[in-house]
């Protein structure tokens, strides 16, 4: 019987540690999970409005944030319209443009948010449109982006300033230099970029929708750069990595020697945690930088949409934009307007002891607005073709 | 019939129905869309459309070829490197030394597998730290490797990962009393012959052993053409291989993908179907072209080159199972570490401090689902062999004949099917029918993977129960279910507990099974490493590594530890041994 028992116990173990996984509300984010200080700032939130609202916020780590998308997409196939597992989504471009062509978001909810009018959306067009494609109300801004470009200087003392020169440099240090696969968020903006500022006489087209000729006439000068380009880089460019963060990798390792990322604070971050080397650098092309908007959805099925625009309403409050501005924290910049801000508010947002590594202030010669959000898809697709579908 | 015999048999009917069902309810799923027919999407015709276009898509010829080629090649190094293996060093006495160098590698998670391997591979690794050593560069080289179009690198972690678990699984077949006994007399008279012991076991013990090792090694084949993690951390993208692609497919922003990804995986299911069939061939054409130099007479033939072969395996297995875990192990502990130093700068504590608190709860998880899912699967196992043992020899012979295969079939079931063939689909169908629950829909998928390992595990030990215990229960007027509980099941604490910490390990490895079925929000340790693996910290995946190796291990050490503190050692004779299973 001593054994009858023991396996008694142990089921009943095993069953008992199920039943209290059941609290007051609980909310899924789904967010990237690949960045440590993302990460731990949102634990910070999910305590933050726990305290305040008794929600339960759980961080959903996604390696690929479409992975999120398709789930939406699952379950309005199966017909499931109110349990979604889904409840808040951390989007932008084209993932946003995925889900409002499919109606999976929750509608004209954002211009109800209290904290929502701190971003100043009517002198500030970026907070209500999302790579051209106007929001509607369906995401609120949570943070914003620029590319900036890094390099290590232990290894090269004057990185290129502008495009013309990173083809010289890809030319002295031939096989220490790639982008990510246009498939990535980081390797599509680095053909936008370089697309504007090939066309920087005439970019008028680009911020309106794509069609054919327009097209050939504007990327006519991008293939030519990158034919040239890409017998230079890291394995010849016949294997280019996947994601942004693999690039940073590389760049770790030295075996890139310049790289760019889209969140300059990630990259004295990565520093402290030694994730990049020491003598890291950080700065923006004098020809400009491209920059963006990155939001917050909430699905359309979601089981609780009180409780996730409470919380969308937190990640947009002056606390929580402060907090994530912070260079030691996440260093996103805020979408607040921070001139809106009373004095004392505007203090949680003065600027700390700068790291070495990070971009200096007023580094950003101009910014560059991301072309109209169809271009993506032409670009991209006829990136695939001439250069090879990769997956 | 009895009452607990009734539940049994009802028991092993359910484990037949738990192993089938969600694989063919995902198959289902898949094959529809593949057909066109998705009416989320809009469309709700069949054609044959999906399937034309998909002919039409780069590469993909070449994809399906690479699925086939890396599984096919990895599969055969494995296979014939742990043959070679237990050829040379199946008479020395150090045998079981190779068996627990071998064991730990078992456990080892394949995404954390490849991660380990990419510490010592990539230009920045090891190798090439300690080949600069020599050549006084101070950039990493521009090798190939990984991620090279020839899929070498691949190859080389499947066959890595896969050598242990043949290794393992030939030497459980020859532990088994019946074989032990005949292998070992064909052994000392070959040797009484003027065999050298190595010629002996390549002319008599392997053609004995190889058809008991053959579904295994078919199942590592099937396995291998399909993996997923291994080709996506260490293979090329350009193209990858065809799993692969089916798993970029279905994840793909452009929603309509999806029917070009169900087709795919229908592709995948049919190429795997072909590696299989090859194999056969293979292996019968081999067996018609060795089966003259088994009877020639030559009494060292082999023997030399079979042992070289076997020492070199064994020392570059040794050193890259050495050299993983050792460079794993810095990584997680390393601060600067620039390109040419063999060692970091220094060391730090920061990595497991930012892992440990974000792992409190996928740890929790993994143990949780682990432990539940294990307990179940033993418990539906002993039920079914106890059907197997006490219930079906009371059938009519036909009958006996029918249930016994449809089991053996069911259970190499969600071995031979690809994970990426079906687990769309039964998400599909989790969502279509049972939307809610989170949790169940996890533990079935993992029961689908675990369930079969747990059963083989345990059905050598339970067949081999010496009948006599049984008998003498019987006959002091015991009913069978109290024979089951109160004789068999103390005899047989060893290998259950043995059984369980299998299936718990094979619960925490899972990765597609866990993030499909659980959308993503049911976080284990596997599912968060590979998610950190496309961060940018090498220094956190280490972690993440070390943290999936180490829950299995500690699993195992408490499978092996426990019987001998709880119970007299000599009450349960050889369980611990069938342990590697």
């Amino acid at each position: 019987m001593r054994y009858v028992n023991r396996l008694r116990i142990l089921v009943l173990i095993a069953f008992g540690m199920s039943a209290q996984a059941v609290s007051a509300t609980t909310l899924q984010f789904h967010a990237w999970g690949g960045n440590a200080q993302v990460n731990k700032y949102l634990q910070w939130v999910a305590d933050e409005v726990r305290n305040q609202h008794d929600i339960t916020l759980n961080h959903v780590k996604l390696a690929d944030t479409s992975d999120a998308v398709a789930r939406v997409l699952a379950e309005k196939a199966a017909g499931n319209h109110s349990q979604g597992a889904v409840d808040l989504i951390w989007i932008n471009g084209e993932n946003f443009a995925a889900m409002q062509r499919h109606n999976l978001l929750l509608k004209n909810w954002v211009g109800k948010l209290p904290n929502f009018a701190l971003t100043n959306p009517s002198n500030n067009p970026a907070m209500v449109t999302d790579f051209g494609l106007p929001t509607q109300g369906q995401e609120a801004p949570w943070g914003r982006a620029a590319m900036v470009f890094y390099y290590n200087q232990q290894h090269v003392t004057e990185p290129p300033q502008n495009l013309n020169q990173l083809m010289q440099f890809a030319k002295q240090h031939p096989g220490r230099f790639s982008y990510p696969l246009p498939s990535d968020y980081l390797g599509i903006s680095f053909l936008k970029y370089a697309l504007l500022v090939l066309n920087k006489d005439n970019t008028a087209p680009l911020y309106a929708p794509v069609t054919a000729t327009r097209f050939d006439e504007t990327s006519a000068p991008l293939w030519a750069f990158l034919d040239q380009l890409h017998p230079l880089m890291w394995r010849q460019g016949s294997h280019m990595v996947r994601q942004a963060s693999q690039l940073q990798q590389l760049m770790s390792a030295s075996e890139v020697l310049l790289a760019f990322s889209f969140t300059a604070a990630e990259i004295p971050g990565a520093v402290t945690r030694y994730d990049l080397p020491e003598r890291t650098r950080t700065y923006a092309m004098q020809e400009g930088s491209l920059g963006n908007v990155h939001f917050v959805g909430i699905s359309y099925n979601t089981a609780h949409p009180e409780a996730a625009k409470q919380v969308v309403n937190f990640l947009l409050s002056p606390k929580a934009q402060a907090k994530k501005q912070q260079q030691a924290v996440w260093g996103d910049e805020t979408v607040l307007d921070v001139a809106m801000l009373s004095a004392e508010t505007q203090r949680l947002f003065a600027v700390e002891d700068l790291h070495p590594a990070a971009l200096p202030p007023g580094a950003i010669y101009r910014l560059l607005p991301e072309p109209h959000a169809s271009w993506t898809d032409a670009l991209r697709e006829a990136w695939f073709v001439r250069y090879g579908a990769r997956w | 019939m009895l009452q607990f015999h009734r539940v049994s048999h009802l028991v092993r009917w359910l484990f037949i129905g738990v192993l089938c069902l969600p694989v063919l309810a995902g198959a289902i799923g898949v094959l529809l869309p593949a057909l066109g027919y998705f009416p989320a999407l809009g469309e709700s015709t069949f054609s044959l459309a999906v399937f034309q276009r998909l002919w039409t898509v780069d590469h993909i010829a070449h994809m399906a070829w690479m699925s086939f080629f890396t599984g096919f090649i990895a599969t055969a190094v494995a296979t014939l490197s742990a043959l070679c293996l237990l050829s040379a060093f199946y008479h020395q006495a150090w045998l079981h030394t190779i068996q627990r160098l071998l064991s730990p590698l078992l456990v080892l998670p394949h995404a954390a597998a490849a991660i380990a391997l990419l510490f010592i591979l990539s230009p920045s690794g090891w190798l090439a730290r300690v080949a600069s050593l020599f050549s006084q560069t101070v950039l990493p080289p521009q090798w190939s490797i990984p991620f090279d179009n020839s899929g070498i690198t691949i190859i080389f972690a499947l066959a890595l990962k896969e050598l242990p678990f043949i290794f393992l699984m030939a030497l459980s077949v020859l532990s088994q009393p019946q074989m032990h006994t005949r292998i070992t007399a064909y052994l000392k008279n070959a040797q009484a012959m003027g065999y050298a012991p190595v010629t002996a076991f390549l002319k008599c013990a392997l053609p004995q052993l190889y058809p008991h090792l053959r579904l295994p090694v078919l199942a590592v084949l099937a396995y291998a053409t399909a993996n997923v993690e291994i080709p996506l951390i260490l293979g090329s993208n350009n193209p990858p291989t065809l799993a692969v692609a089916v798993l970029q497919w279905f994840n793909h922003i452009e929603l309509s993908m999806r029917f070009q990804a169900s087709a795919a995986a229908v592709v995948q299911l049919m190429v795997t179907v072909v590696a299989l069939i090859t194999w056969r061939l293979v292996e019968y054409s081999a067996g018609r072209l060795l089966r003259h130099s088994m009877i020639n007479t030559q009494r060292a033939q082999g023997a030399r080159r079979v042992t070289l072969a076997a020492w070199l395996i064994l020392v570059l297995f040794t050193f890259f199972a050495v050299t993983m875990v050792v460079s794993t192990l810095v990584w997680s502990f390393a601060t600067f570490w620039p390109f040419p130093a063999v060692l970091p700068d220094g060391i730090t504590l920061l990595h497991w401090q930012t892992a440990l608190p974000a792992l409190a709860e996928p740890v929790k998880n993994t143990l949780m689902l682990g432990a539940m899912v294990s307990v179940l699967a033993v418990i539906v196992a002993l039920l079914a062999l106890e059907a197997e043992v006490s219930v079906l020899p009371k059938l009519g012979w036909q009958r006996q004949r029918l249930e016994h295969s449809l089991l053996q079939l069911t259970l190499y079931l969600p071995l031979m099917v690809p994970g990426v063939a079906f687990l769309f689909g039964l998400v599909w169908f989790q969502q279509r029918f049972f939307s809610g629950g989170i949790f169940p829909h996890v533990m079935l998928s993992h029961l689908v993977y675990v369930m079969p390992y747990v059963y083989i595990s345990l059905a050598l030990p339970y067949r081999r129960l010496d009948p006599r215990y049984v008998k003498l229960a019987y006959s002091l007027g015991k009913s069978p279910g109290q024979v089951f509980w109160r004789v068999k099941m103390p005899l047989l604490f060893g290998p259950v507990l043995v059984a369980l910490g299998l299936g718990m390990a094979i619960s925490f490895s899972q990765y597609l099974p866990t993030l499909l079925s659980g959308g993503g929000r049911f976080a284990t340790v596997t599912t968060e490493a590979v998610a950190v693996a496309s961060g940018s910290s090498q220094r956190l995946s280490a972690v993440y590594v070390i943290v999936q190796a180490f829950m299995p291990i500690i699993v195992f050490a408490l499978a092996w530890w426990l019987p001998g503190r709880l119970f007299n050692p000599a009450a349960h004779p050889r369980g611990q041994q069938s342990g590697v299973f």
